[in-house]
């Protein structure tokens, strides 16, 4: 998937790019809002609190969606995210029954998700050459097997313990965890589009060998982006848990990744690399959640939803695929 | 001797095959010589058919840098409608059945090569769109029923002869003949390796593009249908996220994600390999609570094996050619 | 210009998606929910076919059948919760984990909602009362009973068990092993292995046949899960083994295997009616939200001809409510059974 040929760097993104790339958040920004608005119409029960009070355990998935977008934009992929999840809320159980105090859990859960994702960073930058889809499949099923085997045959992991109730609290109408989303949101944003970290991940994605030509340490880049999504697997685990104070090894985070993926494309990043910015991404991500909460609350069939999800996935990257061919017809006509 | 190594390290396929052997007699002998018994190695190949028929048409999507990870929702669609149509009578002609699960699968198929060849849609989305749907569809088409026992009675028979070999047989054979020997496998090596080049050299990219994911769809459908005979079942959740084996059986056997390389011999290997794993793994003694975890070591220790032996064979070939 | 038209198409078509979805909804106004463990799953199907029928037969409309996409507590959880925010007065919930749904189930009860499980229990205090289809021990004792019978008093068996953590299996094995070491009767039995199939027709397959190579005396595989008999049931019978299988299966899925001959692998097996399971929970959900029965040990209400109790659960204070011993189905019931459920 990575190292496509005929790339350039976009290191400093020309005008056209940003004008596609602004048109589609134009777009997501409107299909949002007529999102909410049909929910409105629809549902009686799609109001304030309804929403808000259903938000928390979707908005869980988000955390996991800022990494992936640095993934993808290093033109790579994490499918282990899901089971990091699951692996650090093992743990963060296991601390919190032996009775360790609330930040030794939240630090036993986290560092559990950065052991993981750096794993995955190590096997990735030792054998660069490895596809990271294989590596993350392998590390995918390991964690939920260590996960598996920690448990137990027998119940769930319960959380023995009601000290994470402070995160699953409201302020005012808003979930706390809706506020944490937004800060690490915009300290991604930030981080993607106002520093030099940033600018080198579009690099990575845009020419690999250009890249590390320029001078840049690419096997640093991509085992930092690949802990940092550990990390956030773990904080999304950590939130989860409040909502879902159990965790079962077969099921915890289980198909979280090709959601966060389905988001983050949604949002206008491209596989390839290289291109996409994480507010496309978030408001992708939210028109998705509001989404499932509307059709929710209208009864409409659980699969029913992800059907539309698909289809809405199809043709949100046809149009932009079908435009830029569109364009680019265009331009050979001009010369 | 020398010489030697350097065979085993410089052809993927054979230190594939060495691996391979290696553990089929570290596995007969820690499950006390029950493993290479001639049943037991049909089994193999019968409980893991549907991963190496399904593999054959992912080697194709891989060589052409694109992927497939909608293959078990096509499979469990066409599996699905194969099997509601027998529970109510509408037909039980066995080879029937198999042609109406092809034909959903290479419509399915049709329509993913379609948004990616002329869409410009990147693969591993399109795919993923249409896992969501296929999948969702079998469960809401059929209203979440089964189709089982005797209901699909004609088909579990089927699966009892040796139809299932015959297929899983005849299918390596085609696609060992046609990626070899015919200029449509030349094509899909060639748009894998530099696409604008194949495109400049006259190759209909496009075509061969959606030729190539019919095909895929063409066997995911044959492998639903083969998958309600070999477990005389049909359930709308059946073979769910199957689709990483299948591309995992790839890699393992020597096919690059980035288009280009791999062949159908390491393909068969690779799908052999990961066969060979899953049905040891219960009989070696292992505690069952393990065997996931067991799973994936394996499969992350063998692609990272295949990276360091290329590595060293590459290093061998350039202290050769300084010599 | 293309950019506008695609802009409008998108939003055109977000809104027709509300529009051709809210159809198939039953609307505004719903009272009673049934959630069950997953969708594609032909005895979740059952359970909400008995369901519908005893709110249909009480001309009840405003009720809301719902099955998660996974069978995962993930998917269970965004659908309570759509439905707390629904305003529902009940909902009936076969739980995919007996832990998990705790955070969830005290959101309801705190907005009055009545909560009552069917099939697979929560904590006790987290709902109202619960539809047991047979107890623990009784499903125990059947399926020891049968491993006994059918292994004629002695001899190796196996159980090949859905997920590791699956709640209600790892109850009724446990139900089984408990049972086994209490009496002595059974001291010639001996459980070699449980194996987990996953629920997946083809790790189960797997699993069966690894059964059968590493232990040569095998005779009984007792296998509690519909998807485990079923493939146990056909890699037997395909082989023609001597080994025999019991468990708990659904009969249409079963009655190509069950039969006292060689020619077939299940001698019997057992299993509740999960239409009747479903109707029960639809009744008691009726009686708990016209306050009939408050989930109290020793209330009655009226489930269609038949007076249900609630009883104690062995060493709480909370209720449930049994609907039955475990049907056995044998070669001489399995023609008539097949074509109910």
């Amino acid at each position: 998937m990575a190292g496509k040929s005929g790339r350039t760097i976009s290191a400093t993104p020309n005008r056209s790019f940003l004008k596609t790339v602004l048109s589609w958040e134009g777009a997501l920004v409107v299909i949002f809002i007529a999102v909410l608005v049909a929910g409105r119409i629809m549902s009686p029960s799609f109001t304030l609190d309804g929403v808000m009070f259903m938000m928390p355990q979707h908005l869980c998935q988000l955390f996991i969606v800022f990494p992936m977008a640095f993934v993808l934009i290093m033109g790579e992929i994490d499918i282990s995210v899901g089971s990091i999840a699951c692996l650090s809320a093992t743990t963060a159980c296991l601390a919190a029954n032996a009775g360790l105090p609330l930040p030794l859990v939240i630090i036993i859960c986290l560092a559990t998700g950065v052991a993981c994702g750096a794993l995955n960073g190590f096997v990735l930058t030792k054998w660069p050459e490895l596809p990271p889809m294989i590596v993350t499949l392998g590390t995918q099923i390991i964690f939920r097997g260590i996960a598996e085997v920690v448990i137990g045959a027998g119940s769930s992991l319960k959380y023995d313990s009601d000290n994470l109730s402070p995160f699953a609290t409201y302020l005012g109408p808003v979930p706390i965890v809706f506020i944490v989303v937004i800060v690490v949101a915009a300290l991604f944003m930030v981080l993607l589009s106002r520093t030099t970290f940033g600018r080198r991940l579009y690099a990575i994605g845009s020419n690999r060998i250009a890249a590390k030509y320029a001078g840049i340490g690419v096997n640093r880049m991509r085992f930092i982006v690949y802990a940092l999504a550990g990390l956030m697997a773990a904080l999304c685990a950590l939130f989860l848990l409040t909502q879902i104070p159990a965790v079962k090894s077969d099921e915890f985070g289980k198909g979280f990744e090709m959601n966060v993926i389905a988001m983050c494309v949604f949002g206008g990043i491209a596989t390839t690399g290289g291109k996409g910015n994480l507010f496309g991404a978030f408001i992708a991500g939210m028109t998705i959640v509001c989404l499932r909460i509307a059709l929710g609350l209208v009864n409409v069939n659980d699969n029913v939803i992800t059907i539309i999800i698909g289809v809405l996935l199809i043709v949100s990257v046809l149009i932009s695929g079908i435009s830029q061919i569109l364009a680019r017809r265009k331009l050979k006509n001009k010369t | 001797m020398k010489g030697f190594l350097k065979k085993i390290t410089g052809n993927h396929e054979v230190s594939l095959a060495i691996i391979l052997i290696v553990l089929f007699i570290v596995v007969d002998i820690l499950s006390g010589f029950t493993f290479h018994g001639i049943n037991n190695i049909g089994e193999i190949f019968k409980n893991n058919s549907l991963t190496l028929i399904m593999s054959l048409g992912m080697l194709c999507v891989l060589l052409t840098g694109g992927i497939d990870i909608s293959i078990t929702g096509v499979l469990a669609f066409s599996g699905m409608s194969v099997g509601m149509l027998m529970k109510y009578n509408v037909i039980k002609n066995v080879p029937l059945l198999f042609a109406i699960a092809i034909g959903i699968g290479a419509l399915c198929g049709l329509l993913n090569g379609f948004i990616i060849a002329k869409g410009k849609v990147s693969p591993i989305i399109c795919t993923l769109g249409a896992m969501y749907i296929w999948r969702g569809l079998a469960t809401v088409v059929f209203n979440g029923e089964w189709a089982s026992g005797e209901n699909v009675a004609a088909m579990s028979e089927f699966g009892n002869t040796a139809g299932p070999y015959i297929i899983l047989a005849a299918a390596f054979v085609i696609y060992f003949v046609v990626m070899k020997w015919t200029p449509f496998g030349r094509k899909v090596y060639a748009i894998g390796s530099n696409r604008e080049a194949a495109r400049i050299s006259g190759i209909n990219v496009d075509r061969v593009e959606i030729a190539v994911y019919t095909l895929m769809g063409v066997l995911a459908g044959l492998a639903g249908a083969l998958s309600v005979s070999l477990y005389g079942s049909a359930q709308p959740t059946m073979q769910d996220g199957k689709e990483m084996d299948v591309i995992a059986a790839c890699v393992i056997g020597g096919v690059s994600m980035s288009g280009g390389r791999g062949t159908v011999v390491g393909t068969l290997l690779g799908g052999i390999f990961y066969a060979v794993v899953y049905k040891a793994l219960p009989l070696v003694g292992l505690e069952s609570i393990w065997q996931n975890l067991i799973k994936g070591v394996i499969i992350l220790a063998v692609v990272i094996i295949n990276v360091v032996s290329q590595r060293l064979s590459r290093r061998q070939a350039l202290a050769r050619r300084e010599i | 210009m293309k950019k506008i038209l695609a802009l409008v198409l998108v939003a055109v078509m977000a809104v027709a998606i509300f529009a051709s979805c809210t159809q198939s909804g039953t609307g505004g106004g719903v009272e009673y929910a049934l959630v069950t463990k997953a969708a594609g799953n032909a005895y979740n199907e059952k359970e909400a076919e008995g369901f519908k029928a005893a709110m249909d037969a009480q001309g009840i409309t405003s009720y809301v059948i719902k099955h998660p996409e996974k069978a995962t507590v993930d998917a269970q959880i965004q659908v309570i919760n759509s439905l707390i925010a629904q305003g529902v007065k009940s909902i009936a919930i076969a739980a995919n984990d007996a832990n998990a749904l705790s955070a969830t189930l005290k959101s309801a009860k705190a907005k009055g909602i009545k909560i009552l499980t069917l099939d697979s229990d929560v904590a006790v205090a987290d709902r109202l009362t619960f539809c047991n289809q047979a107890g623990v021990q009784e499903v125990g004792q059947a399926l020891i009973d049968a491993v006994y019978d059918i292994a004629g008093g002695e001899g190796d068996y196996a159980i090949l068990s859905a997920t590791s953590q699956a709640t209600n299996q790892n109850a009724w094995i446990d139900a089984m092993k408990k049972i086994a070491a209490a009496d002595s009767k059974y001291s010639k039995l001996n459980l070699v292995e449980v194996a987990y199939g996953d629920d997946e027709p083809q790790k189960s397959t797997d699993q069966t046949q690894a059964l059968l190579t590493k232990y040569q005396n095998l005779k009984v595989i007792c296998a509690p899960t519909t998807v485990g008999v079923a493939a146990a049931a056909k890699v037997l019978q395909d082989k023609k083994s001597s080994v025999k299988l019991t468990g708990l299966g659904l009969p249409s899925e079963m009655a190509a295997y069950i039969g006292d001959d060689a020619d077939h692998s299940c001698p019997y097996m057992f299993l509740w009616n999960p239409i009747d399971l479903g109707k029960l929970a639809a009744y008691a959900s009726i009686a708990l939200v016209k306050g009939e029965i408050d989930g109290t040990a020793g209330g009655t209400f009226k489930a269609g001809e038949t007076t249900y109790k609630l009883t104690t659960v062995e060493g709480t204070n909370a209720s449930e409510i049994i609907l039955g011993p475990p049907f056995k189905f044998d070669p001489s019931n399995i023609a008539e059974w097949k074509k109910v459920y």
